[in-house]
């Protein structure tokens, strides 16, 4: 049995998001929430697979109590079993005590795994860090960015394109590949799907006692980064506002700027009349 | 009781969203325009459980709960008000007699395959001389050995033009003094059953509304539904649990056309300031929410008493009513709100408010509804 | 041997030298950083054969290049590279290590930071160094609406991956002289876990849309796929090419290689078009470097519009037909 585990994350579902300016973190819990893309997709490959080879598949997040939906809808979507790692110390971690609380969360409830996939990155922090650093703390060989992959026995050979090279790489299990959104588009959450997994959730949530973690290498307090200030970007350039019928306003453009225009594009703007 | 934001609802909600969005959104004004009934969204939604939503497992169905249900509705009539109508129809009015009055032969025969979106279904009641009458009812079965011989016209069939399994109603004895009214499964291939044109109607374009006809249609005995005489009983059984699903339907057309209301307003400027800011906007916006909330809430209460094993018809009509005259009264807001824009058929808002309309009429006009409510209230104990 | 002064690191991702320069423009920031911390600028180099890219770094701004040449480093080998960089590092213990966040600079940099314990932040959009002299690293906040600066106040060293395009590089100078100590393979190196099938480069994708000048963006502002297409219309009538937003090709409005923006591609045109686009910096980091920005917005306090030379407060697709109309009028004349 091909033993799956899919790290997933819950990410805000608006662009425009509330930021706590004091601790420099995100007010997660204002904005509704969906699960990352880039995981979903993971969780796609990891559904293929388990039906190809017979296997198994334990979601894992670590986040707020609202993050427990999308553990929900993996199971609606055809995971096993799933593990929440909730707990106030865990929250404000950067990637790399994010990689390795999981890590430790996958050592003592789901030792033996075959494979980890992940989502290669977030819609919301876009670091891709995560998946490469579990994959250092555990020890176990990555390839991220992957875009096909096909298991064999012990081994994985992944199909993905990094840098303008198209490569076709091949590890043995147990390892964790991460992957884009470019393939294996996610299917549907049939509605009887969600009814059981809020019949039968099979969710354990996990609290920093319960992995022996100490308050001072989890959560803001063990980042290496600190976040200084968070800002706004916006530079108010003196810029000439028009406002008006469509029709005016082109007229009116190419009035003042048929040069400009005109001669980026090296054609004669000015009307002839 | 628990009702939205409970963490399931809300994954039911942005799921059914999610779907309704990708897969409606992009032609839900174009079948409108074209009255065209989108058989290919229909092929998508059928492995999804949208057409068994609260028929039990062994049957094939997802059997979730009552609000639910209703947000399923509501969410897929936010972006097509005719396909939550083909959707709901099928559910309630279409599937629910035959759960709650069918013999285990028939639940058996037919109910996997109407939860799998093989078999579409329906409910005929409506004639030419029989709309809020039911009494007025022509269309008649008469026993001929095993079978019964149907003959009859119903008219606005909801989707009439595409169902295969319409439950139809008909009187058994029109000669007796007290009319016994019965309710048969009738299948799509039986002969003697054809479908009138498609009826061209000012909203819910895309669903396929017609006539049956049905001239000497020979139908088996194991299709009476219930015993004979059953009729009526079964019929007011279907649409109150109908209403729940119209109620849902109205919030959902409603919900529509506030986002869009809310939207345009923040965009529109006029007088060097965007119309929201004006107080007459904010009213109007202000009355919108509430009403839609308003509404939802009744919606969901009927639910909780229906999934509670309670009678639910006095609720079910209150929720009916409501919810159908606030979508009216909304939509038709939410055009003011886009002046001119909201007045043309290259934006949404005009749909909405089509689509709106109809809801006050089908399924019981708001004035039986007003009737049902105001008779158990003058008879109820204080 | 300079090693009493401190060093700052850039990783030589070389092998697609000719497109991405990456290295060559962080080598120039690393010269501004270092000169602020006394430092010095050094590359690191594996591979095999690569006596060329050492030349280029030199000429660039590397003052010491670091090389470890070895037929096994022939191919780019995520694993033995992290754990050669993770030996470098401990023995010579530079301040900062910057990597260009290319497929495998993103790869490579969490891994190393990770054998390093450190803290590693991803795309930024600038690198500064404050009056504490410790590296200041501006990267996006969600949304890209926000920006947040980040540091990290103990550990080392401090490291940073940076996309191509933030940086400018230093023009080629042929006089330049550098250090170059050539780091032994070690002898017990750990098997690489990963092994490559094949690798085949693909052709260079044709930058058109980076190297247009006239380039016209869409966004959800257009309102639907078929008034999308409005806009490669524009786009051939001023012989430019067409851009999008990350949400426009999520809805499949546009292609994947239509995508403008911080993680994507980088364009400086000389006049840019922006229909109905908000402007959140995931893609307005991508268009800085425009002329001269037009850009057409229901909304006038949209963060586009305040970036924007012209802002048209308009129905975006209305704005789009009737330049194609005027356009067209005056061009035939």
């Amino acid at each position: 049995m091909l033993k799956m585990i899919v790290c997933m994350k819950q990410v805000p579902m608006v662009t425009e998001l509330p930021w706590d300016t004091r601790t420099g973190t995100l007010k997660r819990e204002l904005a509704e929430g969906m699960m990352n893309p880039a995981c979903k997709h993971a969780l796609e490959a990891a559904l293929r697979l388990k039906h190809e080879h017979d296997g198994h598949i334990t979601a894992i997040t670590m986040g707020p109590p609202m993050a427990e939906e999308i553990l929900h809808e993996a199971i609606a979507m055809g995971a096993d079993r799933c593990l929440m790692l909730c707990d106030k110390k865990m929250a404000g971690a950067d990637t790399l005590v994010t990689s390795y609380t999981l890590a430790r969360a996958i050592e003592i409830f789901c030792p033996d795994f075959d494979l980890i996939l992940c989502g290669c990155y977030t819609s919301d922090s876009e670091t891709a860090q995560v998946g490469p650093q579990l994959a250092e703390e555990l020890d176990i060989p990555v390839i991220a960015y992957a875009e096909d992959c096909t298991v064999n026995e012990e081994t994985i050979t992944i199909k993905r394109v990094s840098d303008n090279f198209l490569e076709t790489l091949q590890m043995n299990m147990p390892g964790l590949i991460t992957l884009t959104t470019q393939n294996f588009a996610p299917r549907y959450t049939p509605i009887a799907g969600l009814q059981d997994a809020f019949d039968e959730p099979n969710i354990l949530t996990v609290s920093a006692d319960d992995l022996g973690l100490d308050e001072e290498i989890i959560g803001l307090a063990g980042s290496p980064t600190k976040i200084l200030e968070v800002y706004s970007p916006t530079a108010q350039k003196n810029n000439i506002v028009m406002k008006g019928a469509p029709k005016r306003i082109v007229e009116e453009l190419l009035e003042r700027f048929d040069d400009r225009i005109g001669s980026v594009i090296r054609k004669d703007l000015k009307v002839v009349s | 009781m628990v009702f939205n934001p409970c963490m399931k609802h809300k994954l039911v909600r942005r799921t059914v969203r999610d779907f309704a969005e990708a897969e409606l959104g992009p032609i839900a004004h174009e079948i409108d325009r074209e009255a065209r009934f989108p058989w290919e969204v229909i092929e998508k939604m059928r492995p999804l459980n949208f057409f068994g939503l609260q028929v039990p497992r062994k049957y094939g169905g997802a059997d979730i709960d009552s609000i639910s249900y209703a947000i399923t509705i509501e969410e897929i009539s936010r972006v097509s008000g005719a396909v939550g109508l083909c959707i709901t129809v099928h559910n309630s009015v279409g599937i629910y007699p035959i759960l709650r009055f069918g013999t285990d032969e028939q639940k058996q025969l037919y109910l996997p395959k109407l939860a799998r979106g093989e078999y579409i279904g329906a409910f005929c009641l409506t004639e030419a001389n029989a709309g809020s009458d039911a009494s007025g009812v022509e269309t008649h079965a008469v026993i001929d050995g095993d079978d019964y011989i149907i003959n009859g016209t119903k008219i606005f069939v909801t989707n009439g033009g595409v169902c295969s399994l319409p439950l139809i109603f008909v009187i058994t004895d029109p000669d007796a003094s007290s009319k016994n009214a019965s309710v048969f499964i009738v299948e799509s291939s039986m002969p003697g059953y054809s479908v009138g044109e498609i009826e061209d109607l000012c909203g819910m374009r895309a669903n396929p509304v017609s006539s049956l006809f049905l001239e000497d249609c020979r139908v088996p005995k194991e299709n009476l539904l219930g015993r004979p005489g059953d009729g009526t009983k079964i019929g007011l059984c279907a649409l109150d649990t109908g209403r729940i699903g119209i109620g849902a339907q109205a919030v959902g057309i409603a919900q529509a056309a506030f986002e869009s209301s809310v939207k345009y307003s923040k965009e529109r400027q006029q007088f060097k300031k965007p119309i929201s800011s004006f107080q007459t906007i904010q009213n109007m916006l202000a009355d919108m929410a509430t009403e839609i909330d308003a509404a939802r809430l009744l919606v969901y209460r009927v639910c909780a008493l229906k999934d509670a094993g309670k009678p639910f018809s006095k609720e079910a009509a209150m929720a009916k009513l409501y919810c159908s005259g606030a979508a009216s009264r909304i939509t038709s807001q939410a055009v003011q709100i886009h002046g001119g824009y909201g007045y043309s058929k290259e934006y949404d808002v005009e749909r909405y408010f089509r689509d709106a309309k109809v809801t006050e009429i089908y399924e019981g006009t708001s004035e039986i509804q007003r009737m049902v409510i105001s008779r158990t209230v003058l008879t109820e104990p204080m | 041997m300079a090693e009493t002064k401190r060093s700052i690191w850039v990783f030589g991702d070389y092998r697609n030298y000719f497109q991405n320069r990456v290295t060559l423009q962080l080598l120039s920031r690393a010269k501004d950083l270092a000169q602020r911390i006394d430092a010095r600028v050094c590359a690191v180099v594996f591979g095999h054969e690569v006596d060329e890219w050492v030349g280029e770094y030199i000429a660039h701004g590397a003052q010491t290049v670091y090389v470890t040449d070895h037929p096994m480093l022939k191919n780019y080998s995520t694993d033995i590279y992290v754990t050669l960089m993770e030996r470098l590092a401990q023995t010579y213990d530079p301040e900062i290590i910057l990597v260009g966040a290319t497929s495998f600079g993103r790869e490579f940099a969490p891994r190393v930071s990770k054998r390093l314990k450190t803290g590693l932040t991803a795309d930024c959009v600038d690198l500064d160094i404050n009056e504490d002299g410790i590296l200041v690293q501006t990267a996006p906040a969600f949304g890209g609406n926000l920006l947040t600066r980040i540091v990290t106040p103990q550990r080392r060293p401090q490291m940073a991956t940076v996309r191509a395009g933030v940086f400018q590089e230093i023009p080629h100078n042929y006089e330049a002289t550098g250090e170059i100590i050539y780091v032994e393979m070690p002898m017990h190196l750990p098997k690489d876990r990963v092994r490559l099938i094949s690798s085949e480069r693909q052709p260079p994708r044709e930058q058109k849309i980076e190297d247009a000048s006239v380039v016209v963006c869409g966004g959800r502002g257009m309102g639907s796929k078929k008034k999308f297409r409005n806009l490669y219309e524009l786009a051939k009538t001023l012989g430019g090419e067409v851009g999008a937003t990350r949400p426009v090709v999520y809805s499949k409005w546009a292609e994947e290689d239509a995508l403008v923006g911080q993680a994507d591609k980088h364009i400086k045109p000389k006049v840019l078009f922006s229909f109905g686009i908000s402007g959140a910096i995931q893609h307005t980091a991508g268009i800085v470097d425009a002329d001269f920005i037009i850009a057409v917005n229901k909304n006038p306090n949209a963060a586009m519009m305040k970036m924007a030379d012209v802002a048209i407060v308009a129905d975006a697709n209305q704005v789009c037909t009737a330049l194609i109309r005027e356009l067209k009028k005056r061009i035939r004349t």
